[in-house]
């Protein structure tokens, strides 16, 4: 008799917790699903003349992701431009991270060692940035580097160039304002790291004979390791992805993967091209956060 | 062999400056356990902090073998540090923290293996050399703590604290284990604690601090038996205080029948005298007999501690051994006299309330 009772309560109590977690299923499936779904289905199709798709399965929107058919002999080569552009956002992505550790990590650590009640003030100093429009945030870096912009004016006031230098729409420009856009994506989870390290420990480390810079490596960084990877993520990925920062700082010519995908739904009027390189970048994603999770359990089993 | 001198230690500036060390001047002798005993805010860690070297001090110099290191960083002190927290790095196996101190100082990996096991088979933890420290219950971590800060073989071991967080029975077996260290390895320790009782116990001199200076520096005995001033008979064990004055080589204390006769300059004093030594009864010319009312009786078990109230309200404890009499010798109510007893009596000087 318990058992079937016990039987039932594990029913209704399963029935329960199916009916409670309905509204987050909708919700995903709606917001989430469905639209991927659709790009998913729009990568196999044909494109329309006028933009849109035609509901014919082609494999084509795949092909023209990494290959060119060409269109008077059907020579399949690689396609120089689609690779170029995505070893750019590659490569662009990386040093974007790079350069927001170099600045970041000890920006994080200012913070950190501040006493409590000024690292409020701190915190929010970078994060005012994110109450302005990313575009707004963009345009300002521009007017800094443009061939009139504060710089070159500068530099030429001062005597040191005698032309402007041209910066913009170029890799730099580019690399310039994501660094800048990007930047409290990588101090906020290398600061709350790092708020949680008692420096006790690092006290305990000089204590030990360990010079600074041993004490940093040794005691400091492997504590904070976690917070580090988090930032990074969280910068290298949107970076992949990024359109308005190398729209507006690389210009129609230097194009990320971002640009080259709205392209396609736009002049290109290329959709279903447009959507396995959606998924492409999705892919990118996905493995940059498998290894994300694979550092950081690694750190966690070191705990 | 270490020499503190003129001490000083204050924080802040100006007119919001907080002096937590006052001028302290000791010496501290090879191989000696010496126990920095006070109240919180006392400036007994601060003490302490200065020696290993986290904070500069404001004044005075620090003197070990000859050679000052008041203004050395903790790393170019031969000094570790056991702390409260025991501060272990949770990232590193047991080994690995162990032998830190030999690997910052760019030894050879051998000779730290060797001493990482030398290390733990003298707090007996060899077997758990590859744990992580986190899976190490509070005595467990205590020991690594103490082999990782005597694995460089430093000249003074500062321990901050350490068996505060142990439980009352594990923290017995630490101090018998921490004493046992300190005999086999000849090092000079340094102890700070709030605890009298584990100070009494393990220490071979115990300075008693108190807002920042030194009340006083002795052996556990001489603490307990001659204590310097009134802080130090009330922080080491328990005491009563009676007002009184000595006048022509007597001791006057207005409560008792007469007067006893004693070699004191003259002037108020505070007499102090230990609850165990309090004679309930007549002792004619053993001391001081004083009349008072017998107000409560608590029964401690292995003693009764018997509260008294004597005549212009001042009160008193005795401590009455429950094996040696049967139990206190009166009731509460009862009006009986007692006897302070000559030997027993400590003339303090009187401090302005």
């Amino acid at each position: 008799m318990a058992t079937d009772a016990e039987a039932l309560a594990l029913r209704t109590d399963t029935r329960r917790r199916w009916v409670l977690t309905l509204p987050a299923v909708t919700i995903i499936s709606l917001f989430s699903i469905l639209p991927l779904g659709v790009v998913v289905v729009y990568s196999f199709l044909t494109p329309g003349d006028y933009g849109n798709v035609k509901w014919v399965f082609s494999l084509d929107g795949w092909f023209q992701v990494l290959f060119e058919r060409d269109i008077f002999d059907d020579t399949v080569t690689l396609s120089d431009a689609h690779l170029t552009i995505l070893g750019r956002s590659v490569a662009l992505s990386m040093a974007t991270t790079i350069i927001t550790l170099i600045l970041g990590v000890p920006t994080a650590w200012f913070i950190a060692t501040r006493p409590a009640r000024q690292r409020a003030f701190w915190l929010f100093l970078i994060t005012i940035p994110f109450w302005t429009n990313l575009l707004v945030r963009t345009i300002a870096v521009q007017e800094m580097i443009r061939n009139e912009g504060i710089f070159n004016r500068l530099f030429q006031w001062l005597g040191l160039i005698d032309a402007p230098i041209p910066m913009m729409f170029t890799n730099f420009a580019i690399l310039l304002g994501m660094a800048y856009v990007f930047l409290p994506l990588m101090v906020l989870p290398v600061y709350a790291a790092m708020e949680r390290f008692d420096f006790r420990f690092a006290e305990a480390g000089y204590d030990l004979y360990a010079s600074r810079f041993y004490c940093l490596r040794k005691v400091v960084l492997p504590q904070v390791k976690a917070g580090i990877i988090a930032g990074s993520i969280l910068v290298f990925v949107p970076s992949l992805g990024a359109y308005v920062t190398p729209r507006i700082m690389g210009g129609g010519k230097t194009m990320m993967l971002g640009n080259l995908i709205e392209t396609q739904f736009g002049q290109g009027r290329n959709w279903p091209l447009g959507a396995a390189l959606s998924l492409a970048l999705t892919a990118l994603v996905l493995v940059a956060l498998v290894w994300y999770t694979r550092l950081t359990s690694q750190v966690r089993r070191n705990d | 062999m270490l020499e503190i001198r003129n001490l000083t230690k204050s924080f802040g500036r100006g007119a919001s400056s907080v002096t937590a060390l006052n001028e302290v001047t000791f010496p501290i002798a090879e191989g000696e356990l010496f126990t920095l005993l006070g109240p919180s805010g006392c400036g007994k860690t601060t003490l302490l902090r200065l020696i290993a070297g986290f904070e500069p001090p404001s004044g005075g110099h620090i003197v070990l073998d000859g050679r000052d290191i008041a203004q050395l960083p903790p790393n170019k002190r031969p000094v570790n540090t056991v702390f409260q927290n025991y501060a272990l790095f949770p990232h590193m196996t047991v080994a690995e923290n162990v032998g830190f101190a030999l690997g910052a100082q760019g030894r050879p990996g051998r000779e730290i293996a060797e001493t990482v096991e030398r290390m733990l088979a003298l707090v007996q933890l060899g077997h758990l050399a590859h744990r992580k420290s986190g899976e190490l219950s509070g005595g467990q971590q205590q020991r690594v703590a103490l082999a990782r800060a005597l694995a460089p073989k430093p000249r003074i071991l500062l321990l901050d604290e350490p068996l505060s967080a142990l439980d009352m029975k594990l923290r017995k077996e630490m101090q018998v284990e921490l004493k046992r260290l300190q005999q086999e390895t000849g090092l000079t320790f340094i102890f700070v604690t709030h605890d009298q009782e584990e100070a009494l116990t393990m220490s071979d001199r115990i300075a008693v601090m108190n807002g920042g200076r030194i009340q006083q520096i002795a052996t556990p005995r001489q603490l307990y038996d001659q204590p310097a001033n009134r802080f130090v008979a009330g922080f080491i064990g328990e005491s009563n205080f009676l007002d009184a004055s000595c006048a022509g080589g007597n001791l006057v204390l207005p409560q008792a029948a007469s007067p006893l006769s004693i070699a004191h300059p003259d002037g108020p004093v505070t007499l102090m005298v230990r609850p165990e030594h309090v004679v309930l009864g007549l002792a004619p010319d053993a001391g001081l007999s004083v009349p008072a009312r017998v107000e409560r009786l608590v029964y401690f078990g292995t003693d009764t501690h018997v509260h008294l109230v004597l005549a212009d309200g001042a009160r008193l404890v005795a401590r009455v051994q429950n094996a040696l009499r049967g139990g206190a010798p009166c009731a509460e109510g009862d009006a009986i006299s007692i006897t302070l007893p000559t030997d027993a009596l400590r003339l303090l000087p009187k401090e302005a309330a």
